[in-house]
């Protein structure tokens, strides 16, 4: 295969018949060259817990999979065969990646060590001026235990008061003098952000390539999309595809779009629904399917985008 | 071919819902494409009986002309121009495929040729069994909403 850009082409995982994009250069310029935005899944690191701004990867329908995969800009690759395979056959070509756990998990350690003792440094400094500030206070001979604890529990809240003022000056200070008992270092896993390193195949391992099974509303989406169209997902409008005349996020969509195969039965209520439904929410309910008829199945190759559509709008009548 | 009875009536249905509840005028009802009735016993069949009139106002404004018209604040001459509509009537029982559309569309004539960028539409003529009729438009291609 050879392809006309420059570019390399889109890595597209399907995994569990879910077709992923990974990476966000790949992502961008899908939504710029490709007017595909598609949907976005992942869990995003910073705000885990709310399902309403997703980040990477995105989800391609199966449709947007297939165009790109037919106009040579992408290939999808059978993830769950490939991640294992690609595991088991990690060798010394991949020195970069394992070089770069361990660089990972040392600034890992080292930090986390750092951070502890500097803890425990804080936490030695504190004791040692409460027990000088009792002494002040105190007279040596009047030591009580309930006098102790009444200090203690008003030194605390000196302490916590201090804690934001203290500059980490005498914590350092502190820490060469203190004895530091450390325990042996456990080893430390880390998982990296990207595991970009291993989607590269390993000398002679071929990607294994997957099918993508598109559903038979599928003429009507390549359609559209050679035409420029974005489409989204249709189900809150009860189509196949929201359509819209640009970026999603500069435009309204104007069509609901549902494709139908050229001989299929269309019940008029689900035109009546769809249309009644498009002209509520400023729409038009487009149908249509790729046109089948006795010359198309001798070069059906050929003209694989004779789509016909067709547009509805309430008459408001 | 000639069409069957209850395509024959549900025409008349539509054809007087359009004459007394819709107040159209210049009613007429086609069941040979035009070009070929004019040679008597060469007739081609429509695929369906179709009717056409002229409805008392403009039933459809294409939104790049609405556009047009506001910059020129002439929307209120659109109601004052209605122009022949083509009607499909239809049963909501029936079912119907893409190619009965497309058939039903090919054999449409229109008197004049259309503007650039436009497409055929049809009126189509749902009936149901309490008289009920309602009116969908339907345009042969890609055609963008109108802005309400």
């Amino acid at each position: 295969m050879t392809s006309s850009s420059p570019r390399p082409h889109v890595r597209i995982s399907k995994a569990a018949n879910r077709y992923l994009v990974f990476d966000i250069d790949d992502v961008m310029y899908l939504r710029r060259n490709h007017n595909i935005c598609s949907v976005f899944v992942g869990t995003m690191p910073q705000a885990p817990q709310q399902s309403a701004f997703m980040g990477l990867p995105i989800e391609l329908m199966a449709e947007e999979a297939q165009v790109l995969v037919e106009k040579n800009v992408a290939f999808v690759v059978d993830d769950s065969n490939y991640h294992p395979a690609r595991i088991a056959a990690a060798g010394p070509q991949d020195k970069q990646y394992i070089d770069a756990i361990k660089t990972v998990t040392g600034d890992a350690q080292r930090s986390m060590r750092e951070s502890t003792e500097a803890r425990k440094a804080m936490f030695a400094y504190k004791g040692a001026s409460k027990k000088k500030e009792k002494k002040n206070k105190k007279a040596p001979d009047t030591q009580s235990s309930e006098d102790v604890t009444v200090a203690s529990s008003a030194d605390a809240e000196a302490a916590a008061t201090s804690l934001f003022d203290t500059t980490p000056e005498p914590a350092a200070a502190t820490t060469k003098n203190s004895p530091v008992t450390r325990e042996a270092p456990e080893a430390w896993l880390a998982t990296l952000t990207t595991s970009g390193a291993l989607l590269t195949p390993s000398p002679g391992q071929e990607e294994p390539i997957a099918s993508v099974d598109v559903p038979a509303s599928y003429p009507l989406y390549a359609h559209l999309q050679d035409k420029g169209y974005f489409m989204m997902p249709g189900l809150r409008f009860g189509c196949d595809y929201n359509v819209y005349p640009g970026d999603p996020l500069r435009f309204h969509s104007h069509f609901q779009a549902t494709g139908f195969e050229w001989n299929e039965d269309i019940n008029l209520l689900d035109l009546v629904t769809g249309g009644r439904l498009g002209t509520n929410v400023k729409k038009s309910f487009l149908i249509g399917g790729r046109v089948e008829s006795e010359e198309r199945q001798k070069d059906e190759a050929e003209t694989a985008l004779d789509v016909r559509a067709f547009s509805i709008e309430w008459a408001a009548m | 071919m000639a069409h069957p009875d209850y395509l024959t009536d549900l025409a008349s249905t539509v054809y007087e819902n359009l004459e007394s509840q819709h107040d159209w005028t210049l009613l007429e009802s086609h069941i040979h494409k035009q070009s070929s009735s004019l040679v008597e016993n060469n007739k081609t069949w429509l695929p369906r009986p179709l009717i056409t009139g002229l409805p008392p106002r403009r039933l459809y404004l294409h939104p790049d002309d609405q556009v047009e018209l506001v910059k020129t604040h002439a929307t209120y001459t659109v109601d004052e121009t209605p122009e022949i509509e083509w009607v499909v009537p239809m049963h909501l029982n029936e079912k119907f495929t893409l190619k009965q559309l497309a058939e039903v569309f090919d054999s449409l004539e229109l008197p004049e040729p259309l503007a650039e960028g436009r497409c055929k539409r049809l009126l189509m003529a749902i009936v149901h069994d309490d008289s009920t009729v309602v009116y969908y438009f339907v345009h042969d291609g890609i055609v963008k909403p109108r802005q309400n």
